[in-house]
Order: C-alpha cells, then sequence, then structure tokens
C-alpha cells in the first residue's frame, strides 16, 4: 500500500516537472527566437538552426544606421524613470495621509484612487488629447509624462503597507515635536525601504513597457523606443530583408526590462503577482 | 474646500471650549497637503476627461479646435446602435475575452493544480520562465510574432510546411492576437493562482484525506471553492487587461484589419477618435464602455466577496 502511494506521489511529482518544463519552454521560446535572430550574421538572418551560430553583432550595427537607437534608450529611459519617481513621490504623499490621519473626506478621496480602475485609456484619451494640444505639450517627452504622474496603483499598494506601519513610531515621533513632514522622511520612508523598491520596479517596467500613450502624444517624432521599432517596420515593410535590424531593435527594447529581471527576479514576481492581488 | 472642514477627530471633553475657526482649519489641513498633489493628477487626467467625454458625447465635433462642436443630442447614441462596426466590434471583442479565458484561467489553474509538489529551487526557476513575457515590451513582441508567423520565412510555416499569413489573414487574425496575449499573460496568471492555492489552508485537505476522500473530491469540492476568489480576480483582470494588451499588438500588427477582423471595441474607439476625428461617436463609445466596465466590475467584486465567505 505504501509503495502504492509513493509509486504514485513519485509520477505525480515527474509529470509536475514535465508540465512546467513544456509550459516554460513554450513561453520562453520567442523571447529565445527574437535574440537568436538578431545574434546571427546578418546573410544567416533567414536561417531556421536552433543555435545562433557563428555570431554576430552584425544585425545591430545596421539597426543603428537605420534607427537613431541611442536617442530612443535615451528618450525611453528618461521618460520611464521620470515618470516612476513622480508616481512614486504622489503616490507615497497620498499613501501617508491616508495612513497618518483620519479625515473628513477620506473614504471619498480613495474611492476616486479605487475607481480610476474602471476608467479605461480609450474612455479619457480625447480630451487628454484635446488638453494636451492646448498646452502645446503634443510630440514632447513631458507630454508622455505628465499625465502619468499618479499611479493610483501606487497610492493603494503603499496605504496597505503603511496601514500596517505602527502608529506608535508616528506618534511618537510627532510627540517629539517633530514636523509631520520631517515624520515622513526620517521614520516612515527608512522603515518602509522594501515595499518602495518592489513598487518603483514596478513602475519602471509598466511605464516603459507602456504603449497607449506615448503612441497618441508622440505620432510624429516616435521618440521612444516601442514607437521608433513600430515606424520602422511599418517603413522597411516585413518583406524578409529587414528581420536581422528589426530583431535588434526589438531585443535593445526589452533589454533593459531583462536585465533588471536578472537580477531581481524574485522581486519584480512578488511586486507583480502582489499587485494583481490587492 | 476647506471651509466646511471641521476639527480633526480629537475627542476634545465637551465643556473645553472649541478651538477658534482658523486653528481648526489649520489642523485639519494636512492631510489634504499631503493627497492633494495625486489627487489634483487624478481630477485632471482622469475624472476631468471622464466629464468631457460625457458631454462630448452629446456632441459632433471633427476634433478641429477651429470648428464648433454643435450639440445633437442623443444622435452619437443612436448612430452608435445603428452602425453594424459597433456590433460587430462588440462581438470581437467577447471573443477576445472569452479567447483569453483559456490562457488567464483554465491553464493556470490546471498547471496549478497539477505541479503543487514541486517546490524549492526547481518552482522559483519554472516561476521565472513563464512570467518572462509579461515583461516583453508589446511592440518587440508584435515584431517577434510577426517573425515567428512570417508566411514565407517564419519558423511556424517552416514546421507545418505551410505558408499560411497568420496575422494578416482574415480568418487567422484575430485568433492569433488572442494567442500572442494570452502569452503574455500567462505565466501571470500561473502565478496568480499558484499564490492563491498556497493560501489554502492545509488543514482542510488533510481532514477530508483522513476522512477517505479521493484527490478528485477533495479537488471538486474543496481546493477550487476556496479558490473562486481568485478566479473571480482572474476574470476581471482579463477583462481589464484585455483592453490593455491588444490595443498595441493590434496598432501594430494588423491596425484592425485584414478588413476588420481584428477591430475590437477597444480599437474601434481609437479608430473614431483618431482617424475618422469623430469626436462625437468616439466619445459616446466611450462612455458607453465605461457603464459597461463598472458593471462588470460590479457583479464581480460582488461575486467574490460573496465568495470569500467561504474560507471564515
Amino acid at each position: 500500500m505504501d509503495a502504492v502511494v509513493a509509486e504514485r506521489s513519485r509520477w505525480r511529482t515527474v509529470s509536475g516537472h514535465a508540465v512546467l518544463t513544456v509550459l516554460g519552454v513554450l513561453c520562453l521560446f520567442p523571447i529565445y527566437w527574437l535574440y537568436a535572430t538578431s545574434l546571427r550574421r546578418p546573410e544567416d538572418v533567414l536561417s531556421l538552426s536552433p543555435l545562433p551560430w557563428p555570431l554576430s553583432l552584425g544585425n545591430y550595427t545596421e539597426a543603428a544606421h537605420l534607427v537613431d537607437v541611442g536617442s530612443l534608450l535615451f528618450n525611453t529611459t528618461l521618460v520611464s524613470l521620470l515618470t516612476a519617481l513622480g508616481q512614486l513621490l504622489t503616490g507615497l504623499l497620498a499613501a501617508y495621509a491616508f495612513a497618518a490621519w483620519r479625515f473628513r473626506l477620506q473614504r471619498l478621496c480613495y474611492l476616486l484612487f479605487v475607481g480610476t480602475w474602471l476608467v479605461p485609456f480609450q474612455v479619457t484619451m480625447l480630451p487628454n488629447y484635446v488638453l494636451l494640444l492646448q498646452l502645446g505639450l503634443l510630440n514632447t517627452l513631458a507630454g508622455v509624462i505628465v499625465p502619468n504622474l499618479c499611479s493610483a496603483l501606487g497610492v493603494i499598494l503603499l496605504r496597505q503597507h503603511l496601514d500596517s506601519f505602527p502608529k506608535e513610531l508616528i506618534e511618537a515621533s510627532t510627540m517629539d515635536g517633530r514636523s509631520s513632514w520631517a515624520t515622513l522622511w526620517t521614520v516612515v520612508v527608512p522603515n518602509l525601504r522594501a515595499p518602495l523598491a518592489a513598487l518603483t520596479i514596478l513602475l519602471l517596467v509598466t511605464s516603459w513597457n507602456e504603449y497607449f500613450w506615448p503612441a497618441l502624444v508622440l505620432q510624429r517624432t516616435n521618440a521612444m523606443l516601442q514607437l521608433g521599432l513600430r515606424s520602422f517596420m511599418i517603413s522597411e515593410g516585413t518583406q524578409g530583408t529587414y528581420w536581422g535590424p528589426l530583431m535588434a531593435v526589438a531585443g535593445l527594447a526589452c533589454l533593459p526590462i531583462f536585465v533588471l529581471y536578472l537580477v531581481l527576479r524574485r522581486h519584480i514576481v512578488s511586486a507583480f503577482v502582489r499587485s494583481g492581488l490587492k | 474646500m476647506f471651509v466646511e472642514v471641521p476639527a480633526p477627530a480629537v475627542v476634545a471633553p465637551p465643556r473645553v471650549a472649541r478651538p477658534s475657526v482658523p486653528r481648526r482649519l489649520l489642523r485639519a489641513a494636512p492631510p489634504y497637503l499631503y493627497v492633494a498633489p495625486a489627487l489634483a493628477l487624478l481630477v485632471i487626467w482622469t475624472y476631468r476627461p471622464l466629464v468631457q467625454t460625457a458631454q462630448l458625447s452629446f456632441y459632433s465635433w471633427n476634433l478641429l479646435p477651429t470648428s464648433p462642436a454643435t450639440p445633437v443630442g442623443l444622435d452619437n447614441y443612436a448612430r452608435l446602435f445603428t452602425l453594424p462596426a459597433v456590433g460587430a466590434s462588440v462581438w470581437r471583442t467577447l471573443e477576445v475575452i472569452g479567447g483569453l479565458l483559456p490562457f488567464t484561467v483554465v491553464i493556470p489553474v490546471l498547471v496549478g493544480l497539477l505541479t503543487q509538489r514541486i517546490q524549492g529551487r526547481a518552482r522559483a526557476v519554472y516561476q521565472a520562465m513563464v512570467f518572462a513575457p509579461l515583461l516583453v515590451a508589446p511592440v518587440a513582441s508584435a515584431t517577434v510574432w510577426e517573425w515567428l508567423l512570417d508566411p514565407g520565412a517564419g519558423l511556424l510555416n517552416k514546421i507545418l510546411g505551410t505558408s499560411t499569413n497568420w496575422l494578416h489573414d482574415a480568418t487567422w487574425a484575430q485568433p492569433a492576437i488572442i494567442v500572442i496575449t494570452g502569452w503574455h499573460l500567462l505565466g501571470f496568471a500561473v502565478l496568480v493562482v499558484a499564490a492563491g492555492l498556497a493560501n489554502i489552508n492545509r488543514d482542510y485537505t488533510e481532514a477530508a484525506l483522513i476522512d477517505g476522500a479521493s484527490r478528485g473530491q477533495i479537488t471538486r469540492w474543496i481546493t477550487l471553492p476556496l479558490l473562486s476568489p481568485t478566479l473571480v480576480f482572474l476574470v476581471l483582470m482579463t477583462v481589464l487587461l484585455s483592453a490593455q494588451w491588444t490595443f498595441p499588438l493590434i496598432d501594430t500588427i494588423t491596425q484592425g484589419g485584414p478588413s476588420g477582423a481584428t477591430t475590437n471595441v477597444y480599437y474601434l474607439l481609437w479608430d473614431y477618435s483618431f482617424h475618422s476625428f469623430d469626436a462625437g461617436l468616439g466619445t459616446s463609445a466611450g462612455i458607453l464602455l465605461f457603464v459597461v466596465f463598472g458593471l462588470v466590475a460590479l457583479v464581480l467584486v460582488w461575486l467574490s466577496e460573496k465568495l470569500a465567505f467561504h474560507d471564515n
């Protein structure tokens, strides 16, 4: 009897590994193929051999001739850093207000943050586009950043962390005569490093991969990586000759995030899953 | 806004004289000041446009600052209900959501149940592998899938020995978009299910095992009911994320085509506003989308709260 049970549980473990291996390979394959193609020699791009050999950076140099990769990378980095930083700051201040005080319009304010979930981009895009036009921010990087400076998700996640933050620490600090501003930076923030770091990663990845808003604002300049890639794809067409450089640009558009992922894998996964669960 | 705000929730003994009005205002101000930047951004970039969208939906306007918007009453809404493109796009949106459910609910649950035993380092490696597609920039994904599915030299057609134009053929384009979106979201959903399963108290299943329940019975009567809030969340996520993830793929790969085969509601809204420059039609469709989203979310949140009682 025990032998049967043991046998069954072994089988379950083996089949579990098999399922996950198949799934993992299926998920990773397109990413692998992207980089594999980009690293082939330009004359081998259409080859279907599973390993890109001999390796070459030829597609990357050709891509650099065709597309201004450097400035696209710079712009995208700038936009996602500034967006994430702004969202972090506004989110921290708002979450602090919700956690450290009880105030009259608290519930209403909080509901306004939660409510943004229900407003899809497509509903607000037109008036926002018109406002950016009036402000003269169309086709500027500022036009991409400014409307995204507040992340409701950031407020909600930080509030949940702050709710479990020991109130005694905040009270003790105010008793000592410190202002609420000083309390925030000397007591709250140092004790909130881990969630703040997780949120920063989440916001960085999200704003790096954001497509809709930049596509709307930068219609003429295409000055960010994904937009540059899209206009490259549309202008060169997908007639076969440009697969190498296209894969090179696409690879570069994902590379910073993947490097971050390799270093901070566990934090990134848990930041995404936890943000989803709450 | 500040005028009517009373003193903060200090429980003052009634006999003590209340502090003067300016003093009370000063004491009530800090939380509002801290919440102000985020709230202002939210009002300017989410709620103001929501209201304006509602207003614009009663006007006819071609987006040109020089031409005036003329009020047309409910005409835009009436047009929405008569345009065949609208009905077709709603249907395609439902197809997208329905087509995504296997990727975001069915497969993740199956995988979660089959692989509960795998723990430790191996599990972390698998999780890292399946999660990666969520981090791929959508346009990069569009590029690599164009290449994989290329009718001439693409890997899939070479393997199958066919030359199907998966992404630009009216039959295949919509399923292809669904599969690509599903590929992005699958790993994330697997991890959400895994987290949901890990939260289920082991005592229930062990008690059932001692009572002689079979694996299938445990899954059917204990695990799945306890997992139901997670499942409701995944459905909600599918509905909300379908808008966000299909759009860049459609905009880069098919532009809604071929002959409208991939034009779902989200793309149609974009098309009306920024290709046809029909602000009235775009905004009225947007308002309807907002209402439907709200109803769906309400039902699902209500459902998940109802189901959440299971664990108590």
